[in-house]
């Protein structure tokens, strides 16, 4: 053991002098990656990553080999009901109409529910599926053919019960605004495979973007050159990409190619490095003017495809944006991040009740979502690329009584303590089931998983350690998970 | 070989130089220099702040001195060979020998440990708690200096072996120090004025003529508001709209009237608690409530206010002492000396206000008009106190007052949020906030400054108003140093300590330390917290002047410039570049102050949830107003400022970190306003610069370049329009839309002076300040 231990002092020692000597030829110690991209050549960061101040979206190894090469997040904005779509309760079928009892409303803090609320039922029936037995409701007659592809994690907790705090805990680690995302991370921390298309890519369908606005997709403190790109479905898919009317591709060609050549003269003036990573950006630039529309357009899809996604070209929706996703999976995107707004089912108005708003965003979100999974199985492309469904919080096994009343529509409110979310493919055992609530799914009573430890899950499975992904920032070094989170070992296959 | 800037020098040699140190043995050991650096690096980690692994901490001689678990301390002053801290560092067992599963310190660290103990173990504090001391600048003979700074500058550079830059060409200084001062570049007649300005101080009356004009509030309040998350939506879910843009233009006022830092300073934090304030005093205080507000159903308003209480905390602390107060939330902070409790005694300064995440108004306010209405209510005001001073009461009087109080309500009033404190009887108590859950109260506190930094000043009193006279004291060791460092930042690219937001100990430390303590006891003594006489003595310097070109030798030797061995050659803030381009295209609109405005920004950027807010572009001069006016949405701020790494201004930003990306090219290359400033420049190519094509774009160039085009650029230029020529004549219906003006017939030269105008306006030269 001992000697075990010094082999590893040594091996650090080295490390530390080889960290130190890298150091010294940037000039300066602990050099923020600030610096480095807004300067010039190849340095090594604080992590010891070799990175190319041209190239800040370069492809980087991981910690250790990862089971996921990218990843496809589809985020339910607004949170959809675990107690109607997964977490089947029979129990709190018996409690329907009674008085919640008080030892359930002590101490807890609701966003809407006031005195005594009803408990509710599940609102649909439900039955178990495939070889694994999942519990599925009614709602999702697709899906539920492909439960044994998936892991579900039905006891997943949170810190926050207010939309756009929950959502920022579980995009960005933190309930304030002002953190790097998710993707910000795993592409500060991976590069891309492909540079012609941004690395982080973000499609929002539903007609508004998420509580919490761009910034669940945005780099926080890291640089903006890792904040996720919103690819729009009207109007020009990356902003500014396209060429204005009257100039074409062959005459963009040459504008760039002057601008470059007047560009590589002053760095011969100037000999400042920072030329030389203009003029290879703005090749980029042109490049990415090309992949993108082509990655983005479906409409050369064959039917079978879009009759499987119900998907329509040149519409904004969740359908569409899965086949997208699909494309920039195929295309080697590393982070590709769906929202779908329309799941805050309070009941307060018709549009997002239970019992009528709710059944249409399944609808929506039903068939296209296991056509993604069933697709990228058939392409080979599940094995590789992990996706993750669910929202930010879960909702309540009482029924919604906004002021006290009871409402018209039925609904749910926030809840903070037990919701469900699946993960599929890129290492995940598939068929199973993790985390259990208690009998009316108000608690998680076995293998609870906060989402600080999916985040660490996520990261271990695209091949990084989240306690070792770091950026220096404010005089500490940050990270996803803050100082939390734990591996879910028990899902990784 | 690398030269290594002065600082590192004794550090890197602790490390490497495994040579004989006898002749130290008689020497005192520097904590700062010399013991600090190995506690921060290899035991702080495990042993200070949060974590007191053993019950010993690093962090304060008392913690450090006293006696750990074991019952005896582990530093012993006098007695290295009896104290447990030297025994564990030589320990024989791996598993008994710190620091803990890492490599055993160095020979020289372990001997530079024991003589510290053997002398005393005394402590020294962090030098950026030490008010900066008196210090003359050295002396090197050389024509080259010119003011104060240029000896610290030389002295550097020669112990390096460099030697600086010759000066930058008359055309390059102008465009950098009118960018720098005033945010916008000079035209080429004001080129061609200096050119041919051949006296003395020709330079100087250049550098007063910026400082006095009113760009200059402009240009320097942008800086300031990223630091005061100034923005026009109240931030969170809804993030609906606040009339805060009052604010704004206060900030611009104080900056073309040269408010002293120090009236600055407590004019934003406290105005509203001056003596018999005044309503500028009162309208600068909204400084602090650019906080955000949570309008979303169902959130518990005391939360909020209390995140836009701690908000207040961390921002202050992050704007003037540049400490990473923030980590001392929750817990004691892990490297500075700075204790939970302390956060708490200072975030007391803040409970008190009134305002408590209430919307839709945001109480408290005050009304205040746009420029034109504010001059009609004056008017108004001052005409109904004659008349009530005049004690009339006829009947006429008294029509013509309700005919002017209906009058002035009839101003467009906007209520813009500012600080109010409660009063005596409804004041709030302060308790500590167990590791920063604001729900788990600790013991109460009471308003206070930490402990390790200078007391308050005696006659101070215990409210927001003594704790911003304290942070302008003469005592208080780092806002000078913070404020000096920043505007030398926004000058020369980054500040003498790189970590503009963290002078604490785990921040760089400064490049040019004497030159730092140098120009913040200049700026408190000699300029009396002039920003004005700040800039000036920084641009009017030898360094500054440098020609930013980089000979290879120095590129080796320096690449990121710490040794200043050449002038500031860095990429222009999102706002600049928008500037820069309507400028010189001629769009700029010189229009000041008011509500912010909508320029083009593409369709369906804005779509936030419970919030039926559009954005409806600007028509007229708005369109063109400068940058900073442009409406800032938290949720979804302008696309090709965020491009171009602005904040989001959610909160506290004290340094933008550059980058360089292939979206920042597609926002040059085809964002709707570069392309509107591109058609303007070719209408003035042609119409103005001569008969050949040649001429046009020499003209075009020398307007947004500011220097001739050398042959092999105007070639280039040249060929470019040629092309376009080409491909209007194969295409020319396509070409017909690109004119601004379809009803006309198609002008193919038009069509390509802008291409060719687009093209120089995509030049790094002209993205880059040189």
């Amino acid at each position: 053991m001992k000697i075990y231990k010094e082999a590893i002092h040594k091996k650090f020692e080295l490390e530390t002098r080889r960290h130190f000597l890298r150091k010294c030829t940037s000039g300066i110690g602990a050099l923020a990656l600030g610096s480095l991209l807004g300067g010039c050549g190849k340095v090594i960061d604080q992590m010891g990553q070799m990175r190319d101040a041209a190239r800040p979206m370069k492809a980087l190894p991981p910690h250790f080999a990862p089971k996921a090469k990218r990843i496809i997040y589809l985020h339910m904005a607004g949170s959809p009901s675990q107690l109607e779509l997964f977490d089947y309760k029979p129990e709190l079928q018996k409690l329907d109409g009674l008085d919640c009892p008080p030892s359930l409303l002590e101490g807890k803090r609701f966003a809407f529910i006031q005195g005594v609320p009803k408990m509710l039922g599940p609102q649909y029936s439900f039955a178990q599926h495939g070889q694994s037995g999942a519990w599925v409701s009614d709602r999702l007659p697709h899906f539920s053919k492909v439960v044994d592809d998936v892991a579900f994690l039905k006891a997943m907790h949170t810190d926050e019960f207010n939309h756009a705090p929950a959502q920022l805990l579980l995009h960005t680690g933190g309930p304030r605004l002002g953190r790097p995302s998710m993707g910000s991370w795993v592409t500060y921390g991976l590069g891309t495979e492909n540079e012609n298309l941004p690395g982080f890519v973000v499609l929002v369908s539903g007609g508004t973007t998420p509580s919490a606005g761009k910034s669940v997709w945005g780099s926080g403190f890291l640089p903006t050159v890792y904040q996720g790109v919103q690819c729009r479905s009207k109007g020009d898919p990356v902003l500014y990409l396209s060429d204005p009317e009257g100039m074409n591709r062959n005459l963009r060609k040459k504008s760039i190619e002057a601008i470059n050549k007047i560009n590589q003269e002053t760095y011969e003036e100037f000999g400042d490095p920072e030329t030389l990573t203009r003029i290879s950006q703005y090749e980029m630039a042109f490049k990415m003017q090309m992949s993108v529309p082509e990655a983005m357009d479906i409409s050369k899809e064959p039917d079978y495809i879009h009759q499987m996604y119900g998907t329509e070209p040149g519409k904004a929706s969740f359908a569409n944006n899965c086949l997208l996703a699909r494309r920039l999976a195929e295309r080697d995107v590393r982070f590709i991040q769906l929202y779908h707004w329309g799941w805050d089912s309070h009941g307060a108005g018709k549009a997002e009740a239970l019992d009528h708003g709710f059944k249409d965003r399944c609808q929506e979100v039903d068939q296209a979502m296991t056509a993604l999974l069933q697709d990228l199985k058939v392409r080979g492309l599940l094995d590789e690329t992990l996706v993750v469904w669910g929202g930010e919080f879960g909702r309540t096994p009482m029924r919604e009584n906004r002021g006290g009343q009871e409402m018209v529509f039925v609904g749910r409110d926030h809840h903070l303590e037990a919701f469900t979310i699946w993960m599929a493919g890129g290492g995940v055992k598939p068929g199973i089931t993790y985390g259990e609530t208690d009998e009316i799914g108000y608690y998680g009573v076995k293998d609870r998983a906060h989402v600080h430890d999916l985040q660490a899950t996520i990261l271990h499975l695209l091949g990084m350690d989240h306690e070792k992904l770091t950026y220096q920032f404010q005089g500490r070094p940050f990270r996803l998970t803050d100082v939390h989170g734990h591996l879910i070992k028990d899902i990784i296959s | 070989m690398i030269a290594i800037p002065k600082y590192l020098t004794r550090f890197t040699v602790s490390l490497f130089t495994m040579t004989v140190f006898s002749c130290e043995m008689q020497q005192k050991v520097d904590f700062n220099a010399e013991i600090r650096p190995i506690i921060n690096s290899k035991c702080i980690s495990c042993h200070g702040g949060v974590k007191k692994s053993g019950g010993f901490s690093l962090l304060f001689r008392s913690e450090a001195l006293a006696p750990t678990e074991s019952g005896s301390p582990a530093i012993l002053p006098g007695e290295p060979e009896n104290s447990e801290l030297i025994k564990r560092i030589q320990h024989h067992d791996p598993e008994l020998r710190m620091p803990l599963d890492a490599s055993p310190l160095s020979d020289k660290e372990i001997r530079l440990l024991t003589q510290w103990i053997e002398q005393g173990a005394e402590w020294e504090d962090h030098w950026a708690f030490v008010s900066p001391k008196p210090v003359s600048p050295p002396e090197p003979e050389d024509l080259w200096v010119q003011n104060a700074i240029d000896p610290f500058v030389l002295d550097q550079l020669q112990d390096n072996g460099l030697q600086p830059n010759p000066k930058a060409d008359k055309a390059t200084l102008l465009r950098r120090v009118s960018l720098d001062l005033t945010g916008i570049p000079p035209s080429p007649e004001q080129v061609r004025h200096f050119e041919e300005d051949t006296s003395g101080n020709a330079y100087e009356k250049v550098v007063d003529r910026l400082l006095a004009s009113p760009q200059y509030g402009e240009r320097w309040a942008a800086m300031w508001l990223d630091l005061a998350r100034y923005a026009d939506s109240k931030g969170y879910e809804a993030d609906r709209h606040r009339d805060i843009w009052r604010y704004r233009d206060w900030v611009i006022e104080a900056f073309n009237q040269d408010m002293p830092f120090d009236q600055f300073t407590i004019e934003q934090l406290a105005g509203d608690l001056l003596p018999n304030s005044t309503r500028e005093q009162q309208i600068a205080t909204a400084f602090h409530r650019n906080t955000m507000t949570n309008d979303e159903g169902g959130t518990d308003d005391e939360e909020f206010r209390v995140a836009a209480v701690l908000d207040r905390v961390n921002t202050t602390w992050d704007v003037w002492q540049g400490v990473t107060f923030a980590c001392v939330q929750c817990h004691s902070h892990p490297y500075d000396p700075f204790r939970h409790k302390e956060y708490y005694q200072f975030y007391a300064f803040f409970n008190q206000t009134e305002d408590s995440d209430k919307y839709p108004d945001e109480p408290p306010f005050m009304l205040v008009y746009q420029q034109e209405e504010d001059g009609q209510r004056k008017q108004i005001q001052a005409y109904l106190d004659s008349l009530t001073r005049s004690g009339e009461t006829t009947r006429k009087s008294q029509r013509q007052i309700a005919r002017k109080e209906e009058e002035l309500k009839q101003l467009k009033a906007y209520k813009l949020p500012v600080m109010k404190e409660l009063s005596v009887e409804n004041s709030r108590k302060t308790h500590v906030f167990d590791r920063g859950n604001w729900l788990t109260h600790g013991e109460e506190v009471w308003a206070n400054v930490p402990g390790s930094l200078p007391s308050m000043p005696a006659d101070a009193p215990a409210n927001r108003l003594g704790m911003a006279q304290w942070l302008v004291s003469e005592e208080n060791p780092l806002t000078a140093r913070v404020t000096v460092n920043r505007f030398w930042g926004q000058l020369f690219g980054k500040g003498f300590v790189e970590t503009q937001e963290d002078f604490g100990s785990q921040g760089f430390k400064p490049t040019h330390p004497e030159l730092l303590d140098y120009l913040a006891l200049h700026f408190i003594h000699e300029q009396k917290w002039s920003v004005k006489k700040l800039l000036k003595m920084m641009v009017m310097s030898a360094t500054y002047q440098q020609s930013s070109k980089v000979r290879p030798e120095v590129l080796d030797k320096d690449p990121y410039n710490y040794l200043l061995a050449r002038g500031p050659r860095f990429r222009l803030t999102a706002e600049q570049l928008r500037d820069q381009a309507l400028a010189v295209s001629g769009l700029l609109s010189t229009k000041m102050y008011g509500p912010s405005v909508m320029p083009p920004q593409p369709e369906g950027i804005w779509q936030v949830v419970y919030n039926g807010s559009r954005w409806v572009t600007s028509q007229g001069e708005d369109r063109y107003r400068r940058a900073l006016y442009t409406y800032i949405r938290r949720t979804s701020p302008y696309p090709s400022m965020i491009t171009f790494d602005g904040p989001s201004r959610e909160f506290c930003l004290t340094r933008r970190i550059n980058t360089n990306t292939p979206l920042q090219a597609l926002v040059t290359l085809n964002d709707p306003v570069y392309l509107e400033a591109a058609q303007a420049l070719a209408k003035h190519m042609r119409e103005k610069g001569g008969e050949q094509l040649q001429e046009k774009i020499r003209y075009g160039y020398e307007k947004v370049l500011l220097k001739s085009p050398s042959s092999k650029t105007l070639q280039t230029l040249t060929a470019l329009y040629h092309e376009s020529q080409q491909h209007y004549q194969d295409s020319v219906m396509q070409a017909v839309k690109q004119t601004d003006n379809p009803s006309k017939a198609f002008e193919p030269e038009l069509a390509g002076l802008t291409v060719v105008a687009n093209a120089m306006m995509n030049l790094d030269s002209f993205i880059m300040k040189e």
